[in-house]
């Protein structure tokens, strides 16, 4: 490691901390960086991750994968049914066959018989949608907290766990001493949030949590250091090529689809049998879309898409346990769109600029009167929070070129 | 002479030890015969050339023999065994490997991922890139190619995409080459170094299939010639024993017509006056710098220059694509500060660059590519006026005999050089001044060449000004009254054709002189 990477690192990871560390210090908001909030966030980050996974998925083979969101409800269902009949991790793997069924219908009507990928997905968005309330109907009413929209309570759980040393787990059966505890109380500038933050990813974590993320660098792997990884992004970079040299496009397309239902699954897996303990419809709640955004946003790469999902989820997440909090957010985004404007001037990047300095006036408008704005307004928050964040965002996204477009084999291009 | 006394010369090929022998391959397509018992020797090691125009049947030649189709009767026989390919990947299998015209890459993957693609070295499913990376740069040097593995196919530039496409079927194993046309996309230089490479596999006994319709290229590279015309062989000749002007008639199959000396006068009245035009661009050298020049009425104004020197920006600027200092006129009136419509309005006319990308519509019907530009005249109202629109574009595809169907099958269906009428014919067709011509004629065969020549003298003679951007010396010379040559960013020089050779122009070209 040379030492402008490190510079790199030390700028892009201490540097946003020391701001947060200054607002949180001045305002007198802990919730900031309080374990609590960032285990909330990452709780409400995984469904998002794994939405925006499936979508990543999808594209890199080909396929437009609007119908994740239809995807998550029938994991959702099919989690929470095989939860309640059969214990927590048989109902994730319900959950995860429950998508892969959406992802099998999407491959059929898209690749097999070429129907319009957008329409194709809204279909399964409605008829996951409906056909679950019918289920629900044949199955949950009539038994005990059971009924059209709601499945009964399931009985257990995925167990939890804290990380030993780091969170005070246990490791046989001593207990560890709470490290990052010990620094969060303190609440020292800097060492403070890194004690909560670190806590807050590290203790009371569910091993959902921890199957969800490691599906980020195993995504990671098989698409870019794998054959079949390698021949999937080619199907959906350019068929007509892959084709030519003797890739089978269409048999790539059907297995991307069913990873991404799959994932979808999981992640509506996660919503009704971890984040809560049965299902209720509406619980997705659009994060299968807020999932395609973060895969827009992470440029299609897996990293990316957990950055993205992180963002949401944190926004989500303070918003949730430390409303009074949400003001300090936006004289976080102040200060940071002000640190980017001044950047912005040196480097002479005009619209950059201007762009830097219209969003620290409004989180600035936001942070002085964000306390006596109603609430049903707040509840935006994380959307808004996520544009600012998308439109500053200096990148060039780069699509998978042929996502898509259909293709039929065998034809003249 | 007549064409009759060429006789096919297959005694050039005894003394050679035969790869590829084609006997009296015939393939019918529904309504039309592309090729007609044609036979073909190829020598091993030797570069063969296929010429002939398009639609000639070269393209389907090869595509039997690369196994794409399947021939009606005829027989393939690859080192003096016969075989029948029923897919590429058979033919792949027998050492055959084809270059097709337009690249089949995937512009986000790498270079190393494009290449190995298919038939990836691996571990147990796991890709070894260092070991393909070794393979590949051992085969990329071995050809006197230089190549960055890992960036994207989109960083590169389409003389290095045309490299990569040769390395992905030199990976296969391919002692067979098929290159569908590979010059025509490229610069002077490129096809130079592209010829050196070839030069080097055919020293280490690779055997090249080359079609093209450029005939200087191909009198240069080629061992052997085929000319087919309409599905036949004419001949199969050896190049120092036939010129440029013998190829061409037995491509064409008559006496190609000789541009007359221009009769008409140019005329008085400065139709474009560009003055200090400059396209100014953060973070690199301005790539059009001052540049001032006149168009009379009736005038011809060549730019010649090697691709990459600022024509493309000169183009976007006075057409107003690009913004730009310095003043525009057209017709006496200054457009500098005008939008691209009122340009348009104004009297200028456009041939772009490259079709595909700025010329046509390939999935929309031909109707609609004609009217694109042209909607304010075919229209009522807010409406298309659907009946005048095919109308007029009836009119192109019979005045400027636009090889197709009818006018409602879609663009991508004709030839390059049938699209390219097309695009011409869009222009020409009104009553615009002003006509700039960027590579008019590039990638298509001779027979359109030169009917598209004649339909830009014709404006010309009834008063169109043109300004003819071309990296074709020929061209250039032929039908200019005056020649600019564009050196990095600059007016260079200017020439007088009929005192210019391409020698002096090449030179001043690269900035020799």
């Amino acid at each position: 490691m040379n030492r402008s990477k490190i510079f790199r690192i030390i700028t892009y990871v201490l540097g946003p901390l020391a701001v947060i560390s200054i607002v949180r210090l001045w305002t007198d908001q802990d919730a900031l960086t309080s374990s609590n909030t960032v285990g909330t966030a990452l709780r409400l980050t995984v469904p998002i991750l794994l939405a925006g996974m499936a979508g990543l998925w999808a594209e890199r083979c080909g396929v437009l994968n609007i119908g994740i969101e239809g995807m998550m409800i029938l994991g959702t269902w099919f989690g929470a049914w095989g939860a309640w009949q059969f214990g927590p991790w048989v109902g994730l793997l319900f959950a995860v066959l429950g998508g892969m069924l959406g992802g099998f219908i999407h491959a059929i009507a898209t690749v097999r018989f070429n129907i319009d990928q957008i329409i194709s997905g809204v279909v399964i968005n409605l008829l996951a949608f409906f056909g679950v309330r019918y289920l629900s109907d044949l199955v949950f009413v009539g038994q005990p907290g059971g009924g059209v929209s709601q499945s009964p309570p399931q009985t257990s759980a995925i167990p939890r766990f804290d990380l030993p040393i780091l969170s005070g787990g246990q490791i046989g059966g001593w207990k560890s001493p709470d490290v990052l505890a010990w620094f969060e109380t303190r609440k020292w500038f800097i060492l403070g949030d890194i004690g909560g933050i670190g806590r807050g990813l590290t203790s009371n974590l569910s091993w959902a949590t921890v199957i969800a993320v490691a599906i980020v660098p195993i995504s990671a792997w098989v698409l870019w250091r794998t054959r079949i990884g390698l021949r999937l992004r080619a199907s959906g970079e350019s068929p007509v090529a892959a084709e030519s040299l003797g890739v089978m496009v269409n048999r790539l397309r059907y297995g991307g689809l069913l990873v991404s239902g799959g994932l979808a699954g999981l992640a509506g897996g996660t919503l009704s049998i971890v984040a809560s303990s049965y299902y209720r419809q509406g619980q997705t709640a659009g994060r299968g879309f807020i999932g395609l955004a973060t895969m827009i946003f992470g440029n299609w790469r897996p990293s990316g898409v957990l950055g993205g999902a992180m963002l949401f989820g944190y926004a989500e997440g303070i918003k949730l346990v430390a409303s009074d909090s949400i003001a300090a957010l936006f004289l976080f985004i102040a200060a940071v769109s002000l640190i980017f404007f001044v950047v912005a001037i040196i480097r002479r990047l005009r619209v950059r600029s201007l762009f830097a300095l219209g969003i620290f006036i409004l989180s600035t408008i936001a942070y002085q009167t964000v306390s006596t704005v109603p609430e049903s307004l707040t509840q935006s928050l994380p959307y808004v929070v996520t544009l600012i964040v998308l439109a500053t965002a200096n990148q060039r996204l780069r699509p998978p070129a042929m996502a898509g477009v259909p293709f039929r084999p065998g034809e003249p291009h | 002479m007549q064409l009759g006394d060429t006789k096919p010369n297959q005694d050039l090929l005894t003394s050679d030890a035969v790869v590829v022998e084609l006997t009296n391959i015939s393939k019918v397509f529904p309504g039309v015969v592309a090729n007609r018992d044609v036979s073909l020797k190829v020598g091993r090691a030797t570069i063969h050339a296929l010429v002939g125009e398009n639609g000639a049947g070269k393209s389907t030649l090869m595509k039997i023999l690369y196994g794409l189709h399947q021939p009606d009767s005829g027989t393939i026989a690859i080192n003096g065994v016969a075989r029948q390919f029923k897919s590429p990947s058979e033919a792949i299998d027998a050492g055959i490997g084809m270059v097709h015209q337009h690249f089949m890459l995937a512009d986000n993957l790498t270079v190393l991922e494009n290449i190995i693609l298919g038939l990836e070295p691996t571990k147990f499913g796991v890709l070894s890139l260092s070991d393909a990376r070794a393979r590949v740069r051992e085969l990329a040097t071995s050809i006197g190619v230089a190549l960055d593995l890992d960036v994207p196919i989109s960083e590169l530039g389409v003389g290095q995409r045309q490299r990569v496409e040769i390395l992905k079927v030199l990976f296969r194993g391919a002692e067979i080459l098929i290159l569908d046309e590979p010059t025509a996309v490229l610069v002077p230089q490129e096809v130079d170094e592209l010829f050196v490479n070839l030069r080097r596999l055919v020293s280490k006994g690779t055997t090249i299939l080359f079609i093209s319709h450029k005939l200087d290229e191909v009198l240069t590279i080629s061992d052997r010639i085929t000319v087919i015309r309409q599905g036949s062989t004419v001949a199969t000749v050896s190049p120092n024993t036939v010129d440029r002007l013998k190829l061409a008639e037995m491509m064409v199959g008559s006496d190609l017509p000789k541009p007359g000396e221009r009769t008409t006068k140019i005329g008085a009245t400065t139709r474009l006056a560009v003055r200090g035009l400059s396209v100014l661009e953060k973070g690199r050298k301005n790539p059009v710098r001052n540049v001032s020049f006149q168009i009379a009425e009736g005038e011809i104004v060549g730019i010649a220059g090697v691709e990459g020197n600022g024509q493309f920006e000169l183009c976007g600027a006075l057409l107003g694509l690009l913004s730009s200092e310095g003043t525009v006129e057209v017709g006496g009136k200054d457009v500098s500060n005008l939008s691209i419509r009122e340009r348009l309005n104004a009297g200028l006319a456009y041939i772009p660059f490259d079709r595909h990308r700025e010329g046509l519509m390939l999935t929309a019907p031909l109707w609609e590519n004609a009217l694109l530009g042209h909607e304010a005249t075919l229209s009522r109202g807010p409406m298309i006026d659907f009946t005048a629109a095919k109308k007029a574009c009836r009119e192109i595809i019979s005045r400027f005999g636009v090889l197709t169907q009818n006018e409602l099958v879609p663009a991508f269906v004709l030839s390059g050089g049938n699209q390219q009428k097309l695009v011409v014919g869009r222009n020409l067709a009104t009553a615009r001044t002003v006509l700039i011509a960027a590579h008019p004629t590039r990638g298509i065969d001779v027979g359109a060449q030169a009917a598209i020549w004649e339909e830009i003298r014709r404006s010309r003679d009834s008063g169109m000004s043109v300004l003819l951007v071309s990296a074709d010396l020929e061209e250039v010379l032929g039908l200019s009254d005056k020649i600019l040559v564009m050196f990095d960013g600059e007016i260079t020089a200017e020439l007088d054709p009929k005192s210019a050779s391409p020698q002096i122009l090449g030179k001043y070209m690269t900035g020799a002189r």
